[in-house]
């Protein structure tokens, strides 16, 4: 391992928003040819980080230093002639457009006359395939591409215009294990083949002990070590990315209440088989990273896709809802994960987003406008909605709020929710505002007699509020049993089998 | 949090443009009152009543359409097809089979738009631009001339009134306050909204999207059937060319100065109502004062121009506030 020269330089980090610093200080250095790898929990600065670096946020205080000039911050199109690029997990390629127009789009190679000249855009982008070891036919339209493929096209376009520093943000979370595998070996190509620097964000440990050769861990806005990947291990990794004190566990408990329901050999399109039975009062957590079928599993039970074996039996007698609003009226009911696309009414009031099932229960043929303002006053007060107003509308609450509103209503009077299924239920809420929510569900679940079943991409949640916890890999349960394992035991399990192979390497 | 604050400028503001609307249809009344004596008179007002009656009895509807988010642009065309269909009835079979034929005809139409849109997923913007191209195309198939010469009912429903207001002119009043009613007041009108603000949610809490959908389309349909008829008895004639063409672009510009937004989920029916208003008044105005109908056409135009503007403008003050 030689020492390169660094192609970027940061020093002294600081950023805050409002009253929150989300980044303390942070220094990173990243050399040349290198793929450097950057981990951390939730919240600990890392998207802050990407965004100060590709231009998206301004640092408070702090140097970027690249190739030598120093910068106190960037907008995107700085940043992008200072020479970083970044790499997003939603691709920006235009579906119905070949390959090659798609890398030369916004900077068309002309020809005498200003017409484009596809024959060399076509050439060229094959010579940074070539590079790139990739094989895809540059006359393609992108939409006909795989995931995996249009991930490659994407680096190729940010790779032509040959930037010192590429970022990739959770690349392989679309892809399958062939894709992943492939997606590695072109990034070390690269970093190798062309002295681009690589950052690479990923939560899945295995991967980047794959393929980093620096890592870095943020931890509350603070670098918590730098090294080189010949010195760490997965146990180093595990421990960095879990915090130091226990969150207080306030689940855990062991019910003797009566069963509520039961799953039996339940699987849905992707997730299970799983066996399962909760009872009155009692909160699971489901433990998964993303594409774990967390939310398969969620969206099965509550008829959103449909069943594909396996009985469900609520209160001890076989239920077969082939819909949401079939769940919901057996009692089954889901708070998805995206408020803003999946729960809420954004323009319409509160009253009306927490009321909106039951609007026909609370009407008397015609709705009944005072029973309505009743009824949300009674929830309101129940959650603690800030502030508490029945006719602001929903998208101006923070996302705490929302999130009771969401929550609520499926504790309002008129409903008769058995089953509460939450998908993450914290999700772009503050820290502060999350033991809020604890209790919260707690209270719910237990004024209400429900069972609660939430999922979770954070494993201090799972800490948190579960009495029992499951844990899934790619489908399938990987552990079932009591609230007992810490964060860096969840975090190990969940890892897929793919990256333990890579571990044990 | 503001919102515990007293009502910030911006939210005043947004309530002042909320209002510009019904306010530019009031001063345009006044302004036409002054300009001409025989604007402000009850003959003149119970007239643009009856001759706007079919835009009144769809726009609602269409309004009711829009708001959940989907657009139904064959209903000039389908009032011209149900019309001349009841027009054949009426000549052949007698009017009471007539007004069944009228009916169904737009019904029927409704039911399969809402089917192909709502159920299997279609464009509705394709599907009811063929419908716009092949309703009309068909009414001339089965009526290459103009109907005319119906049974006496006909012509006497048309020229009959109660308090001075034809019995077409009563049929949008009242179906126009039904309207108003099941979206103010009943289940059916928050749950249409919210399926035009956020379909995902919607069907996650249990409404029947698809289904709400195709009501919606077959509501519309209906109402095209109710204005072919009442259009018909009106002119006492059924001619295929001619009958509701361009309907589907008045409705559309009723609904858009109503305040309901092409994507839907804003907006309220008895804005859409006085949107029409705004129309048939600006229309009858204007020629009251010796103006051609082209000058109402282009004032019709910046009116929209306005409208939009408007739009934007709440829109922009909303993401500020």
């Amino acid at each position: 391992m030689s020492e390169q020269q660094s192609s970027l330089v940061v020093t002294d980090l600081w950023k805050s928003y409002g009253s929150n610093t989300v980044l303390k200080g942070v220094d990173l250095e990243l050399r040349a040819g290198r793929v450097h790898a950057l981990l951390g929990a939730n919240g600990a600065g890392k998207s802050t980080l990407l965004s100060c670096l590709s231009g998206a946020a301004r640092p408070d205080s702090g140097d970027i230093t690249v190739a030598g000039t120093v910068h106190a911050g960037f907008t995107p199109l700085q940043a992008f002639d200072a020479g970083i690029a970044i790499i997003y997990q939603h691709f920006q390629l235009i579906g119905p457009l070949s390959v090659s127009d798609n890398v030369f789009l916004g900077s068309e190679l002309k020809t005498n006359l200003g017409l484009t000249d596809r024959a060399r855009q076509e050439a060229e982008t094959r010579e940074v395939f070539r590079l790139l070891g990739l094989d895809v036919d540059p006359k393609r339209a992108v939409e006909t591409l795989s995931v995996g493929e249009q991930q490659m096209v994407e680096i190729a376009r940010a790779v032509r215009r040959k930037p010192s520093v590429l970022i990739l943000d959770e690349p392989t979370a679309a892809l399958g294990v062939h894709e992943v595998d492939a997606l590695l070996a072109l990034v070390r190509r690269l970093a190798r083949g062309t002295g681009i620097s690589v950052v690479y964000v990923s939560h899945l440990l295995g991967e980047i002990l794959e393929i980093s050769d620096d890592v870095t861990v943020l931890r509350d806005g603070e670098v918590l070590w730098s090294r080189a990947r010949a010195d760490i291990g997965l146990s180093d990794l595990v421990d960095a990315i879990s915090p130091d004190r226990r969150e207080q566990q306030q689940g855990n408990r062991a019910l003797d209440t009566a069963v509520k329901i039961e799953f039996e050999q339940l699987s849905g399109g992707f997730t299970g088989p799983i066996d399962l039975a909760l009872r009155e009062g009692e909160i699971v957590g489901v433990f998964g990273l993303l594409g774990s079928g967390r939310t398969d599993l969620l969206e099965t039970i509550a008829g959103v896709r449909p069943r594909a074996g396996g009985t469900i039996r609520l209160g001890g007698k076989p239920v077969d809802h082939r819909s949401p609003r079939a769940a919901i009226s057996a009692g089954i009911a889901l708070v998805a994960s995206d408020r803003k696309e999946q729960s809420l009414f954004g323009e319409m009031a509160a009253v009306d987003n927490l009321l909106m099932p039951h609007l026909s229960k609370l009407a008397k043929g015609m709705r009944n406008r005072a029973g309505e303002l009743a009824e949300f006053a009674d929830v309101a007060g129940r959650v603690g909605l800030v502030p508490n107003n029945p006719l602001l509308p929903a998208d101006s609450f923070s996302g705490g709020n929302a999130q009771k509103i969401a929550v609520g209503r499926w504790a309002a009077g008129s409903a008769d929710v058995q089953v509460l299924l939450l998908d993450e239920p914290t999700q772009g809420v503050d820290v502060g505002a999350r033991s809020d929510l604890y209790d919260l569900i707690r209270g719910v679940a237990e004024a209400e007699s429900m069972a609660v079943i939430f999922a979770s991409s954070d494993p201090e949640e799972i800490v948190a509020l579960a009495d029992r916890v499951i844990v899934l890999v790619d489908g399938e349960v990987r552990y079932s049993g009591p609230n007992e394992l810490d964060e860096a035991e969840l975090t190990a399990l969940a890892q897929p089998e793919s990256t333990e192979r890579n571990v044990s390497v | 949090m503001n919102a515990l604050q007293p009502k910030s400028r911006t939210s005043v503001l947004i309530g002042f443009v909320d209002w510009i609307m019904p306010l530019a249809c009031a001063v345009l009344m006044v302004y036409f009152a002054f300009a001409t004596k025989a604007f402000f008179t009850f003959a003149n007002i119970s007239t643009v009543i009856t001759q706007n009656a079919p835009t009144f009895v769809v726009a609602g509807f269409a309004g009711m359409l829009l708001m959940s988010g989907y657009v139904d642009l064959s209903v000039g065309s389908m009032m011209a097809l149900s019309g001349v269909s009841a027009a054949i009835v009426f000549n052949s079979a007698g009017v009471g089979a007539g007004v069944v034929t009228g009916l169904a005809v737009g019904l029927l139409v409704g039911v399969v738009n809402g089917i192909l849109i709502g159920v299997l997923g279609l464009s509705p913007i394709v599907v009811t631009l063929g419908g716009l191209a092949g309703g009309r195309a068909m009414a001339q198939f089965l009526a290459p001339d103009s109907i005319f010469g119906f049974p006496p009912p006909v012509g006497a429903f048309a020229n009959t009134s109660f308090l001075g207001i034809t019995y077409v002119g009563w049929v949008a009043i009242i179906v126009s306050l039904i309207l108003v009613f099941v979206m103010g007041a009943l289940p059916i009108g928050k749950r249409i909204q919210a399926i035009g603000v956020n379909p995902r949610a919607s069907f996650l809490v249990g409404i029947r999207v698809k289904w709400t959908v195709v009501a919606l389309y077959a509501a519309v349909g209906l109402a095209v059937g109710i204005a072919g008829l009442l259009q018909v008895a009106r002119l006492d004639s059924a001619p295929s060319g001619t009958l509701g063409l361009g309907f589907e672009v008045t409705i559309l510009t009723a609904i858009l100065l109503g305040g309901i937004p092409f994507t839907g989920g804003r907006g309220s029916i008895w804005r859409v109502l006085i949107g029409v208003w705004l129309l048939a008044i600006l229309k009858n105005g204007l020629t009251l004062m010796n103006f051609g109908p082209e000058v109402a056409g282009m004032v019709t135009g910046g009116v929209l121009v306005v409208a939009a503007g408007l739009e934007a403008l709440t829109v922009w003050l909303r993401r500020r506030a």
